[in-house]
């Protein structure tokens, strides 16, 4: 066992665990146990088919194989149920040729533009909890609050809010302020923009939690550290709190740029269906209008696979990033 | 969180700097983030006279009836049990089938593992939006349409990337030496499942459990495709037409609001702390 205690960490567990059947020892243990173990790997094997089956199985149905139908039928055209017509790219040749599909492709580029406001807010207010001022703790669990509140209730409550004669327009009337009274759904102008406010609220919390999370890996030493070096205030922000937590903005920056255009159904549903006209339609919700209120299951997969296209880059990172976390340690 | 004294971390020493930022953050709460729970639950609380009256008050002579009305009038029991059977099996199914897939990625020694689990977690890139209609057609094809287990299935279908993801995150952190002692002690693998690793990890499966019961219980989507019909149909289903049927009717909808959203608030108060963890992992490496 001499020769185990000199090699790295998983190799000795390997060679531990073969010590511990009694097999004899290899002189190189890999991440695959040899020939001398085999019969317990083939063993492992077989139960290990059977943990993952479950898993794998339920993700096959339900994501990638209707994500492989989803591309198959976006090369058809499916008139009244009848049998589908083969017509190659011509869903995608008509998406844009299509005046409501650039619409609601130029909306989600126009809600994209909103992102740094999505990665600043909760990042101020985060950092003002994070001064741990009297209170802090509670407004740390209030400002969550939202998040947990179920969007199309959201909606439903910001429908109220934001209406003609809701409480947004009575305080800016009260307080002398009647030019901006709107109402904010029903204007071709501000639909979109209301209605991004709502997400924002919605989502503000979430953020906030995640920079806390970020901020609270930094250590006090530093910043008494710095202090005895003299560093002020904004040097402390500046040099300290920013690059210390640049990964935690990257993660969260990625996080809302594919979530932005994916959150934001069950607002739309509430809130505004798309309208007033076309304001505040978004590619998400087209698919669902395309496909199950005109029918049109061929071409509203096509804007499916479009949106699934588009927002790619930005997922990938997020997935990439969790799968470095996750499998750190196997893949040494 | 780390031991947290109160004290300034950054500058502003002084007191007065503190409380200036508790008056903005009081204020910001309670204009911003409070106000529209707030007024949805006051107006809840009025009769349809006296919300016509009076709007943005409070209410003279709070009432109950509304509340009593959402339930006789929208077949509300059926509808929270509908939304709690679909959740709790969806939670359940998610949770168990995660576990042993994370168990199998990291603890045991399989070709391609790793494989495995980036596959899991990949299929997180691909949006419910885009899949909605093939996995309409594909959940008909199956019988799954209109039956409580078929949305079950999907909601653990979806909870599973970031499901397997945690748990196996958290599994990584499990040193291999208490597993190999279970085994040298006789252990299989399911009774490792079973008393050794579940013990363990509750904290992981509680926070697991927490959030998918909140995206699952406030799902619109999914239940829109696979329960659409009356009777079987989720609560935030229902909620998504509550206007269409009342739309005049504001301290009717706001009681099926306050209704609607008060099993998710409570559960969050309850365990913030797990859920809060939940949501920000991966953010942090810890």
């Amino acid at each position: 066992m001499r020769g185990v205690i000199l090699m790295g960490g998983s190799a000795r567990k390997e060679l531990m665990s073969k010590a511990s059947h009694g097999m004899p020892e290899t002189t190189k243990a890999g991440p695959y146990v040899r020939s001398a173990a085999r019969k317990r790997c083939t063993s492992d094997f077989w139960w290990g088919l059977l943990f993952i089956l479950p898993a794998v199985s339920l993700v096959a149905i339900f994501k990638i194989f209707p994500l492989s139908r989803g591309l198959y039928d976006s090369l058809f055209h499916f008139a009244g149920g009848w049998r589908p017509e083969f017509i190659g790219f011509d869903n995608f040749k008509r998406m844009f040729g299509d005046p409501v599909a650039h619409k609601a492709f130029f909306n989600g580029v126009k809600v994209m533009a909103t992102l740094p406001v999505w990665v600043f807010f909760p990042l101020v207010l985060a950092f003002l909890i994070f001064q741990r001022s009297p209170g802090w703790r509670f407004f740390q669990v209030l400002f969550f609050l939202p998040y947990t509140i179920a969007p199309i209730i959201v909606g439903q409550m910001f429908r109220e809010i934001l209406s003609v004669n809701g409480p947004v327009n009575a305080l800016l009337k009260a307080t002398g302020l009647s030019v901006l009274a709107n109402p904010w759904l029903g204007s071709k102008t501000t639909a979109l923009w209301a209605m991004v406010a709502v997400v924002l609220w919605s989502f503000n919390g979430l953020g906030v939690v995640v920079y806390l999370a970020g901020l609270a890996t930094i250590s006090e030493d530093i910043f008494d550290a710095a202090s005895i070096d003299g560093v002020g205030f904004w040097g402390k922000i500046t040099r300290i709190v920013l690059p210390m937590i640049w990964p935690v903005i990257g993660y969260w920056t990625v996080l809302c740029t594919g979530g932005m255009l994916l959150w934001m159904f069950p607002f739309i549903h509430a809130l505004t269906e798309g309208g007033p006209g076309y304001a505040s339609m978004l590619p998400e919700y087209l698919v669902y209008m395309t496909a199950f209120r005109f029918f049109e299951r061929g071409y509203g997969t096509a804007i499916g696979v479009a949106l699934f296209i588009f927002v790619l880059g930005f997922t990938f990172f997020q997935v990439r990033y969790m799968y470095i976390i996750g499998a750190s340690e196997g893949k040494k | 969180m780390r031991k947290l004294k109160g004290r300034t971390l950054i500058g502003l020493q002084h007191k007065l700097g503190k409380w200036t930022i508790t008056v903005i953050l009081s204020l910001y709460s309670a204009i911003v983030a409070a106000y529209p729970v707030f007024y949805t639950v006051l107006n809840s609380l009025k009769t349809r006279l006296s919300y016509a009256k009076n709007r943005f008050g409070f209410p003279t002579s709070p009432t109950l009836e509304n509340y009593a009305d959402v339930f006789s009038r929208f077949n509300f029991f059926r509808l929270l049990f509908n939304s709690f059977i679909t959740t709790l099996g969806g939670v359940a199914l998610c949770t168990v089938v995660a576990f042993l897939a994370a168990y199998a990625v990291t603890k045991m020694r399989i070709r391609g593992s790793s494989f495995i689990f980036l596959l899991i977690v990949a299929t997180l890139m691909i949006p419910n939006q885009t899949i909605m209609c093939p996995l309409y057609q594909t959940a008909l094809d199956m019988k799954l349409v209109g039956q409580y287990y078929g949305l079950i299935l999907v909601y653990a279908a979806f909870g599973l990337p970031l499901g397997t993801f945690l748990i196996a995150a958290y599994f990584r952190g499990i040193p291999d030496e208490i597993l190999e002692a279970a085994r040298i002690d006789g252990a299989n693998h399911i009774q490792i499942l079973t008393r050794v690793m579940f013990p363990i990890s509750i904290p992981a499966v509680a926070t697991l459990a927490i959030i998918n019961m909140v995206w699952m219980w406030n799902d619109l989507l999914l239940p829109l495709l696979i329960l659409s019909q009356e009777q079987r149909t989720t609560l935030m289903v229902a909620i998504s037409l509550i206007r269409t049927q009342y739309d005049v009717h504001v301290p009717l909808i706001s009681a099926g609001l306050a209704i609607g959203m008060l099993p998710v608030i409570v559960t969050y108060l309850l365990f913030q702390r797990q859920l809060v963890k939940g949501m920000t992992a991966g953010a942090v490496k810890s």
